[in-house]
């Protein structure tokens, strides 16, 4: 017999169909029922339009389709042998404001979907405050907008650099910000400083805090998430960033990346229509997001909780939290050390006389983020964009599933949902 | 026993609550940018405990998606984030018809966002049947037009967080709105994206940009600033608190008109050398008489930097 749930209280709307056999997931399919269709929208447009359109892909993770774009563009004036010079300054503002991006996200994951979600599983009833999360986003997004304008939906990158000019008084400005969400962080969700959170390296230093992620990761063991949830053990990371380094771990085999193998084919959906599709390398599923970069950045507590826990949901879900203060402290070094004295912007050639294909990757909130383009005298002639939920979120038969499918195999459904949940679902993304 | 029957158990909760308005939040097709962007507003929670929120898309509230979708209760404030396709089905019910109970028992109905109000960037994902609630682009045409008079238009792509912010407190206090033609608050769209732009002494000595990633020159001219003729107080009620895009040197789009997104919107169009369109309400001989008279001053200050870090750092 086949269940159907309804998904809400994640990014969008999803269904997932459980076919149980005693109680327990025997098979899980995903269906993504709303189609938006930006890649179609983009076609025949003036390239740089897409610095404004594919930011709207996304309410949430906007500014990491402006960067991918605008590295998918910037690609494609090298693949032409015509020079994109990019300053420090401009660089570490992108940088800098894709970081805060990604904080707001699992700020608001944390409070509005998992805590929420783990009081309910675990029936502990841990303290819920969803608007503690809108409250952290809004202080990151404060930082994010000196730079960028606004947030969400900024177009401040261009090819070449940034738009703004900012001074030392906006420089300043943002610093505060910061050190006012890490002080926010410290007191009102870690229940420790940043830096000997950093430090930690057994999860029994994060089970003793008196704090909500001390709560979350006793509820996490409680419902035996440390025993569910397991994934594939593969992980990818393929954006290039300081805070995150670029590999490949098959049941953690490093190896180096290469796009070239990344491939897309339609979701397998047998109960309902869905718009989604998978992504594979070399026709593989890996798992992308926060705990693939702090695996393949070798954080301690990270390497030792998958040492323990594998890529169970309590290791993806506290990867997840301990990446905001790895990216706080990684945001506060880069605004502090900033240098104006460069240029912003530098002007490529004209853009009308760009006939060539470029491709863009960044590390978004959830993960790996690829823009592909072929741009002919200006015009876009075909745009692919790749978002993290077509890796983790993906639909397949039975025999080969996809890295949230596999995670909620065998377990009851009230657990898989947790499960589904806890790979930060982002619907909007997967049937842009 | 009694909580079997649904229309007790809402009467029970609603004592409790001392009547306060009930709010629903409903979706289109959308980015989810208008939620997020809301979720940016000071005093969010002071807000927020000022209704009974019956369903939003993000924050865990009092019905599921699923209760909401069988239609059995009512709710005073509608809002709608997204473009209206009628094809669309939520929970396997067409929205149309959710929409369409909610709307017909609301007091007040909020277009949330360009999509809601306009049909906006998701009309081009299906443009010959995607329309806003009551406006097609600038044509009334939509699902709600028979209940037009109860439709309040926030455009934007996304929404300033205190446009909404205002439009719900206006609505608490039982205050009229007063709107424009095209249904937006005046209070909120008689500005010009234009109105409180750091660039503005560039723009009336019409002093153009030198190029991108400057503090200095007007982008009206070359980068396709868009400001001088679009409704919206994005230079008065800064973004985020902080900043808007033409202060940060990125061109205003013009995401509040009914005609978002134009086209080439980097650059500005141009007849022979003169911009295509001139500021709102301005006649075209009135503006390049000005334009002619300015440019034949020279003032050092607005041509030079403002500051020079290689001097200073």
């Amino acid at each position: 017999m086949i269940t159907k749930k309804l998904i809400d209280q994640i990014e969008g709307e999803a269904s997932v169909y459980f076919d149980l056999k005693d109680e327990k997931v025997d098979y899980a399919s995903i269906a993504f029922p709303h189609f938006i269709g930006i890649e179609n929208i983009l076609e025949g447009k003036s390239v740089l339009d897409a610095l404004v359109i594919t930011p709207r892909v996304c309410g949430i993770c906007g500014h990491a389709h402006l960067m991918a774009c605008v590295r998918a563009i910037e690609s494609a004036y090298k693949n032409a042998n015509l020079p994109v010079t990019l300053s420090k300054k401009a660089e570490d503002i992108r940088e800098f404001t894709l970081i805060l991006e990604i904080i707001q996200n699992h700020f608001k994951w944390l409070y509005m979907t998992i805590i929420p979600q783990i009081s309910k599983l675990s029936g502990s009833y841990q303290d819920q405050h969803p608007l503690k999360g809108a409250f952290a986003a809004s202080l990151a997004t404060k930082a994010l907008a000196i730079f960028s304008g606004q947030w969400p939906h900024a177009s401040y990158m261009i090819p070449g650099g940034i738009t703004c000019d900012p001074t030392h008084v906006e420089r300043l400005q943002a610093l505060s910000h910061v050190e006012e969400l890490i002080t926010f962080f410290e007191k009102e969700c870690a229940g420790i400083d940043i830096d000997s959170l950093l430090s930690f390296r057994s999860c029994k230093e994060i089970d003793a805090l008196q704090s909500d992620i001390g709560d979350l990761e006793k509820n996490l063991a409680l419902s035996k998430m440390h025993l569910k949830g397991f994934s594939h053990d593969n992980f990818l990371v393929l954006g290039k960033h300081d805070f995150s380094t670029q590999a490949k771990l098959k049941q953690m085999r490093v190896s180096n990346v290469d796009t070239r193998y990344i491939e897309l084919d339609d979701a397998y959906s047998p109960d309902e229509k869905s718009y989604a599709k998978n992504a594979t390398y070399n026709g593989m599923f890996y798992e992308v997001g926060p705990l693939s970069r702090l695996i393949s950045s070798n954080y301690p507590l990270i390497k030792n909780m998958h040492r323990r826990f594998k890529d169970s949901t309590y290791t993806r879900v506290m990867a997840r939290v301990f990446e905001i203060a790895v990216l706080l402290k990684q945001a506060r070094t880069l605004v502090e050390n900033l240098t104006l004295d460069e240029a912003s912007f530098f002007a490529p050639s004209k853009i009308e006389n760009l006939s060539s294909t470029g491709i863009g990757v960044v590390e978004a909130p959830r993960g790996s983020l690829i823009h592909k383009v072929i741009i002919q005298e200006g015009v876009i002639k075909k745009y692919e964009i790749i978002t993290p939920t077509q890796w983790n979120l993906g639909s397949s038969p039975k025999n080969r599933l996809s890295p949230s499918q596999q995670a909620m195999q065998g377990q009851s459904v009230d657990d898989a949902l947790f499960i589904f949940r806890s790979f930060d679902v982002c619907s909007v993304c997967t049937t842009h | 026993m009694i909580m079997n029957n649904p229309s007790q158990k809402i009467s029970i909760m609603r004592s409790k609550l001392e009547l306060k308005p009930r709010l629903l939040w409903l979706q289109g097709l959308t980015c989810n940018a208008n939620a997020h962007s809301f979720f940016n507003l000071p005093n969010l929670e002071q807000l927020l405990n000022k209704f009974e929120i019956l369903y939003h898309p993000s924050l865990g509230t009092e019905y599921s998606f699923e209760k909401i979708s069988e239609c059995d209760m009512v709710c005073d404030v509608l809002i709608f984030e997204g473009t209206f396709d009628p094809l669309l089905k939520r929970n396997n019910i067409l929205m149309l018809n959710i929409l369409t109970h909610y709307a017909h028992n609301a007091k007040h109905i909020i277009g949330l966002g360009s999509c809601a109000s306009f049909g906006g960037m998701f009309k081009a994902s299906s443009p010959q049947r995607n329309t806003g609630l009551i406006f097609n682009e600038s044509l009334k045409e939509g699902p709600l037009l028979h209940l037009e008079e109860k439709v309040i238009n926030l455009s934007g792509c996304p929404i300033h967080p205190q446009w909404l912010g205002f439009t719900l407190n206006m609505i608490v206090q039982n205050r009229p709105i007063a709107v424009d033609e095209l249904h937006r608050p005046l209070e909120l769209y008689s500005h010009l994206a234009h109105h409180g732009c750091t660039r503005n002494e560039y723009f009336e000595w019409k002093v153009d940009s030198k190029g991108f990633g400057l503090k200095e020159g007007c982008l009206f001219y070359g980068q396709g600033c868009r400001a001088p003729m679009t409704h919206s107080s994005c230079n008065k009620i800064l973004w985020n608190e902080v900043s808007s895009k033409t202060r940060n040197g990125t061109p205003c789009f013009g995401c509040t008109e009914p005609d978002f997104p134009r086209t080439d919107l980097f650059s500005t169009k141009t007849n022979m050398s003169i911009p295509a369109d001139v500021p709102l309400g301005v006649s075209k001989r009135s503006y390049l008489t000005m334009v002619g008279m300015a440019k034949t001053f020279s003032i050092k200050r607005l041509e030079g930097k403002l500051i020079d870090y290689k001097k200073t750092d």
